[in-house]
């Protein structure tokens, strides 16, 4: 579903010298698979998820989402392609705070044409799966960090997108929560969805097909965890 | 949609009241200008030559009952009105007021002569009627000042008067006039001006009541060019000054040259100060929210979208902003006016082409300062975007 070949990511230092992040990143994610990518913070983890998922450009190489080399579109085209193949996960989950939990879900349909009742009806269930259907009405401010990655994860799969991007997904999250949020991921993979997860903490590659640790802007293969 | 909006709509608000508050000053001024304008191109006004007690455009010497048929009888010419117009107070105070108040008092066998005052507008009663005595109408502000009205008693030189009409607010000299039938404002001059007594008893000169006018207006008939009539009644009738109506247009406009100044300076400065705050708060409150841009963008919005998006929430944000605006200065102006109204002023305008123009003014700035940030905010990348609000 996804594939990185070569990515390279540098950026300027205040005294202007060149920092590579991504030295060269290869990285093929298939249907039903959960890659985790570890790393010490600021080792490039963020940046390589950005790149992946066109949220920043890369310096070099190039990203296939299953046949299309989006890599090579243009600013339009790339966001479409956000918008049809890809589903994000944050650590600071990036709702909209003037929106409520079920406005924020569905923000995700907006963009990509799809509306109406049936929509609306499956981000309800949406909710409901994860356990916020009654904190439907409640803005981001109203809800807890629990809460608010749940709404997020409803978001980030209301379109069903072939790959799931996470962020740190449970970096702002007591354990209890991070278990639920790390079970709705597997979930999406045990779906058919490409799932790629960055984070930095051990329980995260539970479940994972494959581990890499980012090092000196290259992936090493780490160990797959049962 | 305008949910999260309050304090952008407020700013605005606070923006286009500025703005709408300065212009209706601005506005007060030009009506007050355009009104003396539209007065003396109405007509020609005619005083006797010399100085004598009467005031405003009908100041000079007495103008006698000869002088007036002898206008009458100008070829061009349709109508003669003598008038009598005096100050109300006429202690060397007054001379220092720029909207003296005036005593005018008509003779009502004649039509009134001026082209564009046929008829004054009359908020309550009614106008003055031929064969009246002891009756006054009022300007509004006069009324207002003094807490008087219709059936309202009013003590001019000593005699009192029923008030059987008050004039709708016109924003010009009349707002500040008391309108009698010719006889008594004879009657009140002469009571004021002792020097006239002294001639009128010494019987120096064979003066009857009909001598008795500051000026008269006068009319043309339709086709005639008003200056030359102006010209003709210079010409053919000795002892008068003749205004011409273009000359004291621009005197007038000479003599308010300073307002003309003032309030281009105010419109000036509403548009630059409300221009700028309203631009300032709708930009702001589009940067504020890049990480919602950079949101959206995540979640597959192209620029086209976020840019109708955006534009659509500034359109309706600035004109609610604009309306709240609007009905801000309205009370202000009001809350002002009704404070200062006991002074016989009046300080604001709000007139529907200012309303309309600041409306219109702020929903297009706004839309403009939001689609200058909008495309400032997507030039960054949505990681960028992201990072930058964290």
């Amino acid at each position: 579903m996804l594939r990185a070949v070569g990515l390279v990511k540098s950026y300027r230092a205040p005294s202007g010298a060149p920092i590579r992040v991504l030295g060269g990143v290869d990285l093929t994610v298939k249907a039903g698979e959960i890659v985790v990518v570890t790393g010490p913070s600021g080792s490039g983890k963020s940046t390589l998820l950005n790149v992946l998922g066109l949220l920043e450009a890369g310096d070099g190489g190039d990203v296939w989402y299953q046949d299309d080399r989006v890599t090579a579109l243009g600013r339009t085209a790339r966001s479409r392609a956000r918008g049809g193949y890809v589903g994000f996960l944050f650590q600071s989950f990036l709702l909209l705070p003037s929106l409520t939990a079920l406005e924020n879900v569905l923000l995700a349909a907006r963009y990509v044409g799809r509306s109406g009742p049936a929509t609306r009806q499956r981000a309800l269930d949406l909710l409901a799966e994860v356990g916020v259907a009654d904190r439907r009405d409640h803005f981001p401010p109203q809800l807890s960090g629990g809460e608010q990655q749940r709404v997020a994860f409803c978001r980030a799969v209301l379109n069903d997108p072939p790959l799931l991007l996470a962020d740190e997904p449970t970096g702002s999250l007591d354990d209890a929560n991070g278990a639920v949020i790390l079970a709705a991921l597997r979930g999406r993979a045990r779906a058919g969805a490409a799932v790629v997860v960055v984070s930095h903490r051990p329980e995260a590659a539970v479940g994972a097909t494959t581990v890499y640790r980012l090092r000196d802007g290259a992936l090493e293969s780490s160990w797959p965890h049962e | 949609m305008l949910r999260g909006y309050l304090f952008t709509v407020l700013g605005i608000a606070i923006g286009v009241a500025g703005l709408v508050s300065l212009g209706a000053m601005s506005e007060r001024i030009v009506r007050f200008i355009d009104g003396g304008d539209r007065f003396v191109l109405g007509q020609i006004s005619v005083a006797g030559r010399g100085m004598g007690m009467g005031a405003g455009f009908t100041a000079g010497g007495l103008l006698p009952a000869s002088a007036v048929a002898a206008i009458a009888a100008v070829p061009g010419v349709a109508g003669v009105q003598p008038q009598v117009m005096l100050p109300l107070n006429p202690s060397t105070s007054q001379f220092m007021t720029l909207t003296q108040e005036l005593v005018l008092g008509f003779d009502l066998s004649v039509p009134m002569p001026n082209r564009h005052y046929r008829s004054l507008p009359v908020r309550a009663g009614r106008f003055l009627r031929e064969g009246d005595r002891r009756v006054a109408v009022l300007g509004a502000a006069f009324a207002a000042s003094r807490g008087l009205g219709v059936g309202s008693r009013l003590t001019l030189e000593g005699e009192s008067y029923e008030v059987v009409g008050v004039l709708d607010r016109m924003l010009t000299a009349p707002d500040r006039f008391v309108m009698v039938p010719i006889a008594d404002a004879r009657a009140q001059w002469v009571a004021k001006d002792a020097l006239l007594r002294t001639v009128l008893a010494s019987g120096a000169m064979p003066l009857t009541a009909s001598d008795l006018n500051t000026g008269a207006a006068v009319g043309w008939r339709d086709g005639e060019d008003p200056d030359a009539v102006a010209l003709r009644i210079r010409e053919r009738v000795p002892g008068v000054n003749v205004q011409l109506p273009s000359e004291l247009s621009q005197l007038l406009r000479s003599s308010t040259a300073f307002f003309s100044a003032l309030l281009a300076g105010i419109g000036v400065l509403a548009f630059v100060i409300g221009g700028l705050s309203l631009a300032n708060t709708v930009a702001a409150a589009v940067f504020e929210r890049i990480r919602d841009f950079g949101v959206k963008r995540a979640l597959g919005a192209t620029d086209l979208q976020l840019g109708r998006e955006v534009l659509a929430e500034a359109l309706a944000v600035t004109l609610v902003g604009g309306l709240a605006g609007i009905a801000l200065a309205l009370s202000l102006g009001s809350f002002i006016d009704a404070f200062v109204a006991g002074g016989n002023q009046q300080l604001f305008h709000f007139s529907p082409r200012l309303l309309g123009g600041a409306l219109a003014f702020s929903v297009l700035l706004g839309t403009a300062a939001a689609a200058y940030a909008t495309a400032r905010v997507v030039s960054v990348s949505p990681a960028e975007a992201i990072r930058r609000a964290s």
